[in-house]
């Protein structure tokens, strides 16, 4: 037993694994900066960040040694288990609704976890059992709809949260496992049409109406009962139209900006970072959300250099695993993995520096959490399971 | 295993996505590159301005001494009560700064006595206007409440004394006119690169206006960061305020004392010189005014008083005061006749008590005859016959071109406030002026200093310094040197304005003329006598007003001793109901006693 998790374990990811772990490290002491200057909940974030860190390379460890087929068999239930936490988020009394979304479940009231972040795992987990059963025919149409149904049970719950962003995640990941399952590049640039139809009427709705001379109350209406909510419409807006109320919405943004811009090349120093300190970058939001703003003013571009460089390591590694993954259902669980986490880091930092719209998507590793935590960490744990079991050339 | 064919594709497109997300890191690294070090200062200059308040804090004014050393105009520490409010927002989080605040102000009044100056509106402009300074509660407080504010203050966190200049004079209101007084400089803060402006004191008037620029420290300034609230978070960087430069006069505070008590109870001035270099030892204006009355802030009250006084107590009258001179003029006439050669020292012309010029009739004062009398006697009696005669004889244009050159008629150059030029007539002016020939009843007038003529103290003593030293107009000194701190001391030297060329005799009869009015019985200006001192002067009675109802003005101008000149003296008093010498004399001569160091006779 002894013997075989060491040989396990010399054959992980070593390169992988020390990225992972600088990240989480460089998180825990920039969540201490962001939250240094807070009151005293500010203050012990990190501490609890390292109990998150902690409980996040246990489960790594754990994903990392047990076979990954074992999640094969398990794959529906899971999968059945994520959509029922997210339909709790609507129970009241379980759900939780902060800043005008239900995001959380609690019991107690104790806020216990984000189900949007457990169910992104599980559609990975799912969509690569559907896709890498043995003998199945990556060409089938059927199973195009199967894959294509699974992803939207799940988006429409978050979007419904309403989470916006996290349910804009799962797209992603789904044409990541898609193309490397082999489905046909004609299907695959199909749904994208429709993908950019569907975006295109978005907008649409969004903007002719108060061209063509709408009252507000007449577009709000048309919104809502197309499934949009005027927080949404608030934070699209924002990115659409960057002066827009710079002391409401698009404050985050700009002070955010001006946290990123004014670090330079080598940053202000650790603990240094004034836009955070003195409290332009929001407090609430400077540990999770705008992690990276609170780095990159701090450390810089070079900082900011670092950061993207240990994250270009793990995805390389996700990636290496992929490659030489011993079956199908490994190599999509790489996949998937890779796709959520380059979404994550992607779609964050560009929120930081004002290129897309404030989301609310986390900084993997970095951001302040648990339950993103300990998710991105089993998902890790998973790519370096396969990767374990892979073949060398 | 996976069979060959899809393993292939499926290596291919997983190439295709890394290298697709290999671009998309790439892109962020672009994008970060161009914020941050292309738009780098871009970004930093928004975080300044949102977070970076520059604050202005004003220098110390100079001090001003007499030529003894003596301090004339000073600062002294006030002190103030000032709450922090950034500390006081810290330990209160459930309440509101405001309420912090007064129940702060509330607290501080429990343990010191002391009255709120301060209420709900002053905190709430404060915190609007100007957050990032501390909120001063209270200003001028004394020490005894300071002292009971420290026995408690180590439980006052949030709270300071605070301490201000405040500009005194210790010498209350000795020259209060000639150093003038200060006042807070409002400004329109829009106007100033400073985000928040505390007040300097400007000089309003006198000395303190005159040479503000010196005096003035130059103000520092302090770079103060602030939060997202708005309060202070930490000092950036400050520079030290500089302490103005001193003022060192040539008055001597002695002199100076002695003259103002000289002028007590009536209203007029007085003017001490140093005959030798044009040295101002005195500069007395009565009614006096208090220079502390303006300090720190000048109340509605006394300055309504100030304004409604019938005496207008604000005007220096010894330099900006105008009147006509009378009988003192008598001295430059006779200088002009001798000079001009129509008479001679002992040209004798007789006097009839009147004399008729035309339909016009002039006369001597209460028209007694004086007979045939000389220059010295004329002088010493102020015939004014004699002087009409004289005056006829060599012309306006000599009498004119006479006091020109000792200096009437425009301003002495006197580095002070407001100084006003007098008036000297001739034909040209009364041309100008009036668009009239100029009559001999005109030169008439001119000889006995009355007529257009007008003449200020100040212009009175230099007229009197330069017939006691034989010619020499000197620039009245005020200001003696300029200390400053970093440069030193920059001294002001003597300036001869012009040397006026008489012939010695001539001079000498002129002294000695002036010298018997004071030292002969039945001179005019006995009453100015000293022992042990012979004193040269020259009284004067000039008249005023409509003929109805002719007002006089008392004069007198002095030098002495007589044998070696050191101290000219002009003095004037408003409204008198006798003659010149009978007012004016006695204070004259308790002036002079208490500049030779004699005890000041009782009048």
């Amino acid at each position: 037993m002894i013997a075989r998790m060491r040989l396990l374990l010399s054959r992980m990811d070593w390169a992988g694994l020390l990225a992972t772990v600088a990240l989480l490290v460089t998180g825990v002491f920039f969540i201490f900066s962001a939250g240094h200057a807070q009151g005293p909940t500010g203050q012990t974030l990190y501490l609890r960040q390292l109990v998150w860190a902690g409980l996040g390379m246990f489960c790594f460890l754990a994903f990392a040694l047990t076979d990954y087929h074992h999640w094969y068999r398990w794959a529906w239930w899971l999968y059945l288990a994520a959509l029922l936490l997210l339909l709790l988020v609507f129970v009241p009394g379980i759900g939780v609704r902060m800043y005008g979304a239900r995001r959380w479940i609690q019991l107690a009231g104790i806020r216990l976890l984000q189900p949007a972040e457990m169910a992104k795992l599980a559609l990975i987990i799912i969509l690569a059992r559907v896709y890498g059963a043995p003998g199945v025919w990556p060409r089938s149409r059927w199973l195009l709809v199967l894959a294509l149904m699974l992803t939207a049970l799940p988006v429409m719950m978050v979007a419904a949260q309403p989470d916006l962003g996290t349910a804009s995640v799962f797209v992603p990941v789904l044409a990541s496992i898609l193309l490397t399952a082999g489905v046909p590049v004609r299907s695959l640039s199909g749904l994208a049409a429709l993908a950019g139809l569907l975006l295109a009427l978005l907008l649409i709705l969004l903007l002719a109406p108060p061209a063509l001379g709408w009252s507000e109350e007449r577009h709000d209406g048309l919104l809502r009962s197309c499934g949009i909510s005027s927080y949404q419409q608030d934070r699209i807006m924002v990115f659409l139209r960057r002066d827009a109320d710079p002391l409401g919405a698009g404050w985050n943004k700009a002070q955010s900006q001006i946290a990123v811009g004014s670090g330079r090349l080598w940053g202000k120093g650790f603990r240094r970072g004034t836009q955070n300190i003195l409290g332009f970058l929001p407090r609430t939001v400077a540990p999770n959300d705008f992690i990276f703003s609170v780095i990159a003013e701090e450390k810089g571009f070079m900082g900011a250099l670092g950061i993207i460089i240990l994250f270009a390591v793990v995805l390389h590694g996700a990636f290496r695993a992929a490659l030489q993954a011993p079956d199908r259902i490994g190599r999509l669980l790489c996949v998937g993995v890779a796709a959520l986490i380059f979404c994550h880091v992607f779609v964050n930092i560009a929120m930081t520096i004002g290129l897309l719209p404030i989301t609310g998507l986390p900084l993997p590793l970095l951001s302040y959490g648990g339950t993103f935590m300990i998710s991105v960490m089993i998902a890790l744990g998973l790519v370096q399971s396969v990767y374990i079991r892979g073949e060398r050339n | 295993m996976i069979s060959d064919y899809h393993d292939k594709i499926q290596k291919r497109r997983l190439w295709l996505l890394w290298l697709l997300m290999l671009a998309g890191l790439s892109f962020l690294l672009a994008a970060l590159w161009r914020i941050q070090v292309g738009m780098g200062a871009h970004y930093e200059g928004s975080l300044e301005r949102q977070s970076v308040r520059r604050v202005r804090i004003p220098g110390m004014r100079g001090r001003i001494f007499d030529r003894n050393g003596e301090c004339l105009a000073d600062n002294s520490p006030s002190y103030g009560i000032a709450i922090y409010l950034e500390e006081l927002r810290q330990g209160a989080a459930h309440r509101s700064t405001v309420e912090s605040a007064l129940a702060m102000v509330q607290r501080i009044a429990d343990l010191t006595g002391l009255v709120p100056q301060v209420g709900r509106g002053e905190i709430e402009r404060h915190l609007q206007q100007r957050r990032a300074l501390p909120l001063l509660a209270w200003d001028n407080i004394r020490q005894r409440e300071m002292a009971r504010l420290a026995e408690s203050a180590g439980d006052l966190h949030a709270v300071g004394i605070v301490v201000d200049a405040l500009r005194v004079y210790p010498q209350g209101r000795t020259a209060g006119h000639l150093l003038g007084y200060v006042g807070k400089l409002e400004v329109v803060e829009e106007d100033q690169p400073y985000h928040y402006y505390l007040p300097d004191m400007v000089g309003r008037a006198g000395l303190e206006r005159r040479f503000d620029d010196f005096l003035a420290g130059r103000p520092g300034g302090k770079l103060v960061r602030v939060d997202v609230a708005g309060f202070k978070y930490e000092e950036i960087s400050s520079r030290p305020a500089a302490v103005g430069g001193d003022l060192l006069l040539t008055l001597d505070l002695h002199i100076q004392q002695a003259a103002e008590r000289a002028l007590a109870g009536v209203v007029g001035a007085a003017v001490v010189l140093d005959v030798t270099n044009g040295d101002v030892l005195a500069v007395a204006s009565a009614p006096e005014i208090d220079p502390n009355w303006f300090s720190p802030i000048l109340r509605q009250a006394v300055w309504n008083r100030l304004i409604q006084d019938p005496d207008k107590p604000l005007i220096n009258r010894a330099l900006s005061g105008v009147y006509p001179p009378g009988s003192i003029f008598k001295p430059v006439v006779s200088l002009a006749a001798l000079e001009k050669g129509v008479i001679t020292p002992a040209t004798r012309i007789n006097c009839q008590g009147v004399f008729t010029l035309g339909r016009q009739t002039f006369s001597c004062y209460r028209s007694v005859a004086h007979g045939d009398i000389a220059l010295r006697l004329a002088l010493e009696k102020s015939c004014n016959v004699f002087f009409y005669k004289a005056g006829l004889a060599c012309g306006v244009d000599a009498i004119h071109d006479m006091a020109w050159s000792l200096g009437l008629g425009r301003r002495t150059g006197l580095a002070a406030d407001s100084e006003a030029a007098g008036l000297l007539p001739g034909p040209e002016w009364k041309r100008r002026v009036m668009n009239e020939g100029w009559w001999d009843g005109d030169t008439c007038n001119l000889s006995i200093g009355q007529g257009a003529l007008l003449v200020t103290p100040m212009q009175m003593a230099v007229v009197a310094s330069a017939l006691a030293n034989g010619g020499f107009v000197y620039r009245p000194r005020l200001v003696s040197g300029f200390r400053r701190r970093a440069e030193g001391l920059r001294e002001e030297p003597a300036v001869l304005v012009h040397k006026v060329t008489w012939a010695p005799e001539n001079i000498a009869a002129v002294q000695a003329g002036m010298r018997d009015a004071v030292q002969s019985p039945t001179g005019t200006g006995r009453h100015a006598r000293v022992p042990g001192v012979s004193v040269a002067a020259k009284t004067g009675t000039s008249e005023f007003g409509p003929k109805a109802a002719r007002r006089k003005h008392g004069w007198m101008i002095a030098f002495a001793p007589a044998e070696r000149p050191r101290y000219a003296l002009a003095m004037v008093v408003e409204e008198i109901d006798t003659a010149g010498g009978q007012e004016v004399g006695p204070r004259m001569g308790r002036l002079l006693h208490a500049i030779f160091g004699l005890p000041e006779e009782a009048s």
